[in-house]
């Protein structure tokens, strides 16, 4: 059975799903490059601040030169991997095969 | 006053398992002359005792009048060494030791530019030579060779500092140790599957152990209850007593357990029956009340009262008087 909209209702609808559709086509690349932006900034703040939790304290550089020698194989390779421009996309998170 | 004075000596000789000696205070107030009369003091007792310095703008070179500074521990006299630790070359001597450990590592003709910067940077940080000192004093109080230690403590708030160095750094080397656990874990699957031999020890590890046991050792020095006699040194001024009480709370904090209190540059009382000008009266006076505020506040934990002696302690002879007057006459 179909119910039945009054004119009001069927119009405040259709504005609605309008303005999903320009904001999909519009909006949302804005608001994901934003967010992506705001995560970015964000994951710095925390490094900045509490850096700790995941293995990056003020380090003490005195027993970090210790450290130096067994990691001179890898620090071109990891400098690499974290100091490189990444686009937002290249998250395995955010991929969108399958949506 | 003669009672007090032998609260000195009978606090160090009641506790002969309190190997590492420390005056702590603000700078200036004799902690080097109180460590120089002690060694020397400890020295004549037949114990063998090294007075060592971590401040770089140290003065037991000035004190016992030969330049030790930077040539490990010096002679002075039977049984009594010095050694000022030069944090510099400490620290240039080390930049030396991880280089050259790269280029055996790699067989490198030179350590490469980027590596270099960093250790040329990490090298100017502040806490670079904090430490590089305790450090070395890891190296020095390790090898055991003395009866006593006589540590000429650096100004308080560096001791500090290196105490709640030494809790975060504990802290972050207990989380990158379990990191690198983790990661052997890993690696020994990957070994597993692609079934290689188990992979070898991982030297990372080790010398991560080996830091965290040199980073506790250092500073349980300043902490241990058992082998650490703690004396700050004030002097009868309300500055120094306010300064005094706040260190004694902070090292409180830190556990450090504070042996006594030692009372510097008390004007003699008797230069009150002489003819004195109103200047010296005014300070006796002074310095009365606040010595009888010192006795209310720390009561009998003040242990000596020392003298302002008519010049500079410096020289053995000098030396030689400052520990008959903080330890008894006849050196005995």
């Amino acid at each position: 059975m179909q119910i039945q909209l009054k004119w009001p209702e069927k119009l405040r609808g259709i504005r609605q799903v309008a303005r999903d559709f320009m904001y999909g086509m519009l909006g949302m690349e804005f608001a994901n490059h934003a967010m992506e932006m705001r995560a970015s900034l964000e994951s710095l703040f925390m490094l900045a601040t509490v850096g700790e939790m995941i293995g990056v304290p003020v380090l003490p550089p005195y027993y970090s030169l210790r450290l130096l020698p067994y990691l001179v194989p890898q620090i071109k390779t990891w400098k690499r991997r974290v100091l490189r421009e990444r686009e937002f996309t290249d998250e395995p998170d955010y991929h969108l095969e399958g949506l | 006053m003669e009672k007090i004075d032998t609260a000195l000596k009978t606090t160090i000789l009641q506790h002969p398992e309190r190997r590492y000696i420390m005056f702590g205070g603000k700078g200036g107030l004799g902690k080097t002359t109180f460590s120089a009369a002690t060694a020397y003091w400890l020295a004549s007792q037949g114990k063998k005792v090294l007075v060592f310095s971590v401040d770089p703008q140290a003065s037991l070179s000035d004190i016992f009048q030969r330049d030790i500074f930077g040539k490990g521990p010096v002679k002075i006299l039977e049984n009594l060494w010095a050694q000022e630790i030069d944090a510099d070359q400490h620290i240039k001597q080390y930049q030396g030791e991880i280089r050259q450990k790269i280029l055996d590592m790699y067989g490198f003709e030179s350590v490469p530019e980027e590596i270099e910067q960093y250790i040329q940077a990490a090298s100017a940080e502040p806490a670079m030579e904090e430490s590089a000192i305790f450090d070395a004093v890891v190296d020095v109080v390790v090898r055991g060779d003395y009866d006593y230690y006589i540590y000429d403590l650096v100004p308080l708030g560096h001791a500090l500092y290196y105490l709640s160095m030494a809790k975060v750094y504990d802290e972050w080397i207990t989380k990158i140790t379990r990191l690198r656990e983790e990661m052997a874990e890993y690696q020994g699957m990957v070994s597993r599957m692609k079934r290689e031999k188990e992979t070898e020890e991982d030297q990372i590890l080790t010398e991560l152990q080996d830091i965290r046991s040199r980073i506790n050792t250092s500073a349980r020095i300043l902490t241990d209850r058992e082998k650490t006699a703690f004396f700050f040194v004030l002097i009868p001024e309300e500055m120094i007593l306010l300064d005094t009480l706040k260190a004694a709370g902070m090292f409180a904090k830190f556990n450090v357990p504070v042996s006594g209190y030692v009372v510097n540059r008390v004007v003699p009382h008797e230069l009150l029956q002489q003819d004195i000008p109103a200047y010296l009266r005014n300070r006796i006076q002074m310095q009365d009340r606040y010595l009888a505020q010192i006795d209310r506040t720390f009561g009998s934990q003040v242990l000596a009262r020392v003298p302002e002696l008519e010049r500079d302690v410096s020289g053995t002879e000098m030396i030689e008087r400052l520990a008959g007057i903080m330890y008894g006459q006849d050196g005995s």
